[in-house]
């Protein structure tokens, strides 16, 4: 029986699929199986009786004899998993454990080591432990999500008891979890729990809420708009057990949008005030637009409105229009009949621009009267110079509000805003809510000051508007009253109007000439002037200004002639203003002779200076020579003394010419006058046969420069009697005429030729062989530094007739008056 | 008697001066209105012939000086150019155009004279 069953066991033993080894305490291999030679790596036979660290130890397998060694020393069952991998393959697990075989003394003597191949299990482990780790990672996740969630993520059982309270839900309802776990929902509203329960029996039913609108309150009392999510939480049978919720706060999202739903409702209403006032230009019909636009219900919705303009050169304000009831009855008299007509804004707007609703109200009289000097602090002359708006709350207490508001307008409490356009405060626009005493809040300011930003710049150009009618009209003033001629002509050359100056010069009015083509009226000529500065800023399109010549019209004119260009900018024509210039040319010409001799006078002396110096000691020197030389020599001398003579008294003559005369004027008889220059002109005759006749018809007395007056007549008789050849007269004969008196030198001389006779009195312009040609030159200057003048008549080859006009001047008259008195 | 000319062209000067030594009249000249006025102190002429344009001193401040210094002594305004609407020459006791003739102002420098 022992040997059976050591029979059995040793079968047992060799057919185990565990390596089965006996090792005694010096860890010799005193047994193995067969299976053992699968961890050994060696035969049976290489095993036994060796030892097992020899067999095992430095080997990368399994080592019984570590785990044998924990039983020696321990006489305790010892199990340990071993790790291994052979080169190039898969890990494998190994499960040794050894148990000690005790003798009878109790010691240990060997040990029984058990390998076991553990590699599936272990595998199959390790795959567990993964996906355990791989659970705990995604429940960390989740947890982290849910606690770091903006949104407030709360979960409750279906009483609403909170069971989790995220950070996200502490920030958004100011609760901590520590507050709320346990405890029934605290934000939920009084009066508004019925919703809840509501929600509550859609989850129980399984049913998903999404994104609803909730109002909650928050901790500290404030209400909340949120958007809201349930769902139900179901345990692994499928029964609703919980409610999760995730909330958002849509607080301040709704009041972004009710915000802009607002903001775009303003801008309409603007834009279509200002639409409509932009359309006008009338400034009265303008005014009541915008208060009309600030007290209606769908513009602005004041109770009052009042326009005052500021007045920069006075530096007041003045009321120029209100618009409102005066009285409750007449305000509710108003809604009613408002609300019963129900016109809209845009109604009201079409009636004003229609010129309907103009009619002045009670208000608008008291307004129109209200004047505010700016030299007081008061809120209305703040608004102007801060330039910033005010609403004031309680008009009785607030120490700066102007009386008028208290005492005559009533006003408890209003509001101002300035009217700025370009800067410049152009006046102050006043509102109140008197009769519903609806209190100004800060949104009206901010729509008011939007609407007083469009009324400023309409208000401006409106006044820009009115300025332009009142330039227009005093240009129509100028336009008739001007004595320039002032025409207007399209493009076309047809005369669109004229003023009077040209209706008096053309003879004809202002219908007739209307419509008539330029060229026949101004220039009377069948065809365009090419000269016309008309016709030249047609072609350049800037303004030209020319003087023409113009016989139709009889005269010179100055012309200039402007573009006009229509609003788009298209040339239409152009505005031309005719200045008659002919008595001015006249005087120019004269200006330009008198310029002449000046600066010929100014040469001539400046020539004479350089020119006598030389002159006066070749002369002088020569003089000295003559008299201290004999014979031919004298005459030569005397021949350059003579002639350095004849050139200083040509000289003299230009200067004489140039200097400008000063008259030393005295009273003389014209018969001693004329007595003493024709015997100096006759003792020059040197027996020509040449006879000077008088015919003395008046001898007045004359108030002049006898010496020059002398001269100036020596030299036209002397030029008379050097225009005759041979034999000749020269008569010479005084009148009175238009209190002048006329002398009249004739001569049957040869005469002047045609050519000649316009420059006789030019300056060196002569006929003659000898002489400076200056004689008549400085003759005529005399006489008409007396006032007078010469006249020629002259018929070549028949003679000539100077005739010389004097003025008998108020000296002489009294002189006369003396006379004739004694 | 002594005659004190002023007169900037050496050609004048010594022209005028032969033809008054002529006369038998001591002759002194100055060219610029600096030396005339100087001579007119240290040499106290009886008589001045100016000439008004001068290099330095307008010959009519020169006139105005001299007047103040001694508005006794006559002077004749010589110039080449009639000034005789300038009222400042009036200050002077008489007035020329030069002339290469000078028997017009011998005779206003003897009549001078002989009023002095």
């Amino acid at each position: 029986m022992l040997e059976k069953l050591k029979e059995y066991a040793e079968l047992i033993f060799d057919k185990i699929q565990d390596g089965v080894l006996v090792i005694d305490r010096d860890y010799k291999i005193i047994s193995a199986n067969k299976a053992s030679e699968k961890w050994a790596k060696k035969s049976l036979l290489d095993i036994l009786d060796h030892s097992c660290i020899e067999i095992f130890h430095d080997n990368d397998y399994v080592c019984p004899h570590c785990v044998a060694k924990v039983t020696f020393e321990t006489g305790d069952v010892n199990v340990a998993a071993q790790r291994f991998q052979a080169n190039g393959e898969e890990p494998s697990y190994a499960e040794i454990s050894s148990y000690p075989i005790k003798h009878g003394d109790g010691e240990i003597s060997e040990c029984i080591v058990f390998i076991r191949d553990v590699t599936e299990r272990m595998l199959c482990h390790e795959e567990i432990l993964s996906l355990y780790n791989e659970v705990i990672q995604t429940k960390e996740y989740l947890e982290g999500v849910i606690e770091n969630s903006a949104d407030a993520i709360i979960t409750t059982d279906l009483n609403g008891i909170v069971s989790s309270w995220n950070k996200g839900a502490e920030n958004i309802y100011g609760f901590t979890k520590d507050e709320v776990i346990g405890k029934f929902l605290p934000f939920v509203v009084e009066g508004l729990i019925d919703p809840e329960w509501e929600n509550n029996k859609r989850i129980r039913e399984g049913e998903v809420i999404k994104r609803v609108e909730a109002i909650r309150k928050r901790k500290d009392g404030q209400i909340i708009t949120v958007s809201l999510t349930l769902s139900p939480i179901k345990n692994t049978d499928g029964e609703v057990i919980g409610i999760s919720g995730i909330s958002r706060d849509i607080t301040e999202i709704k009041r972004v949008e009710q915000e802009l739903r607002r903001k775009n409702q303003e801008l309409e209403r603007l834009f279509f005030i200002s639409s409509a006032m932009r359309g006008t230009l009338e400034l009265d019909r303008l005014l009541r637009m915008i208060l009309t636009a600030v007290t209606m219900g769908d513009g602005l919705g004041f109770n009052r409105a009042i326009l005052f303009f500021y007045d920069d050169i006075n530096n007041i304000l003045e009321g120029v229009m209100g618009v409102g009831p005066i009285s409750h009855s007449e305000a509710y008299q108003i809604w009613a009949k408002l609300s019963m007509e129900k016109k809209t804004l845009t109604d009201i707007m079409r009636e004003i621009d229609a010129g309907q609703s103009l009619q002045d109200s009670h208000f608008d009289s008291i307004v129109k009267k209200l004047k505010v000097p700016l030299d007081k602090d008061t809120i209305l002359t703040k608004t102007v110079k801060e330039k910033r708006p005010f609403n004031v709350v309680n008009s009785y207490s607030e120490p700066l509000s102007d009386s008028v508001f208290s005492e005559q307008i009533k006003a408890d409490a209003y509001a101002t805003v300035p009217l700025i356009s370009r800067d410049k405060v152009v006046g102050v626009l006043w509102v109140d809510n008197y009769f519903n005493k609806k209190p100004i809040v800060d949104e009206d300011m901010r729509f008011l000051i939007a609407f007083s930003n469009h009324v400023s710049s309409a208000i401006e150009n409106a006044r820009l508007y009115e300025k332009v009618q009142v330039a227009e009209k005093e240009l129509e003033n100028i336009f008739k009253s001007i004595t320039d001629m002032v025409y207007i002509i399209s493009d076309d050359y047809v005369i669109k109007d004229v003023n009077p100056a040209v209706c008096k010069r053309i003879g004809r009015s202002r219908e007739e000439i209307i419509g008539k083509k330029c060229y026949e009226v101004i220039h009377g000529t069948s065809v365009p002037d090419i000269n016309c500065p008309h016709q030249i800023t047609m072609q350049s399109k800037v303004s030209h200004v020319k003087e023409i010549e113009n016989s139709f019209l009889g005269g010179s004119f100055i012309i200039s002639s402007s573009p006009i260009f229509d609003f788009t900018g298209r040339f239409v024509g152009t505005v031309n203003v005719m200045r008659d210039v002919t008595e001015l040319n006249e005087l120019r010409e004269r200006l330009v002779k008198i310029e002449k001799m000046a600066a010929l006078g100014e040469v001539a002396a400046r020539v004479a200076h350089e020119i006598r110096n030389p002159l006066v000691s070749l002369g002088g020197f020569a003089r000295r020579l003559e008299k201290k030389l004999d014979g031919s020599l004298k005459d030569y001398a005397k021949i350059i003394s003579d002639e350095v003579g004849r050139l200083e008294s040509i000289l003299n003559d230009i200067l004489g010419f140039v200097k400008e005369i000063r008259l030393f004027k005295e009273r003389i008889q014209t018969k001693e006058l004329l007595e003493d220059i024709i015997s100096t002109v006759e003792s020059e005759l040197e027996g020509r046969d040449i006879m000077i006749k008088r015919e003395y018809l008046e001898l007045p007395e004359i108030y002049v420069d006898a010496n020059r007056l002398r001269e100036a007549i020596v030299n036209i008789i002397r030029n008379a009697i050097q225009s005759i050849d041979g034999n000749g007269t020269v008569t010479i004969r005084t009148y009175i005429r238009n209190e002048m008196f006329l002398l009249e030198v004739e001569d049957t001389g040869k005469g002047i030729c045609e050519k000649d006779l316009p420059h006789i009195f030019d300056p060196f312009y002569t006929t003659k062989k000898e002489g400076t040609g200056l004689g008549l030159t400085i003759s005529n200057k005399i006489i008409e530094e007396h006032g007078g003048n010469i006249e020629v008549e002259s018929v070549e080859g028949k003679g000539s007739i100077f005739r010389i006009t004097i003025p008998i001047n108020i000296f002489n008259r009294e002189a006369k008056n003396e006379n004739s008195g004694s | 008697m002594k005659i004190l000319v002023v007169d900037d062209d050496l050609h004048i000067q010594r022209l005028y001066k032969e033809e008054f030594e002529d006369e038998g009249y001591e002759v002194v000249v100055a060219s610029n209105g600096q030396e005339a006025l100087e001579l007119f102190e240290r040499e106290s002429p009886d008589i001045v012939t100016l000439d008004i344009l001068l290099p330095d001193i307008d010959g009519i401040r020169v006139l105005r000086q001299m007047k103040e210094k001694n508005p006794k002594i006559p002077i004749i305004m010589s110039t080449a150019y009639d000034y005789r609407d300038d009222f400042a020459v009036w200050a002077s006791e008489a007035y020329i155009v030069k002339s290469s003739d000078l028997k017009e102002l011998k005779s206003m420098i003897k009549n001078l004279l002989e009023k002095k």
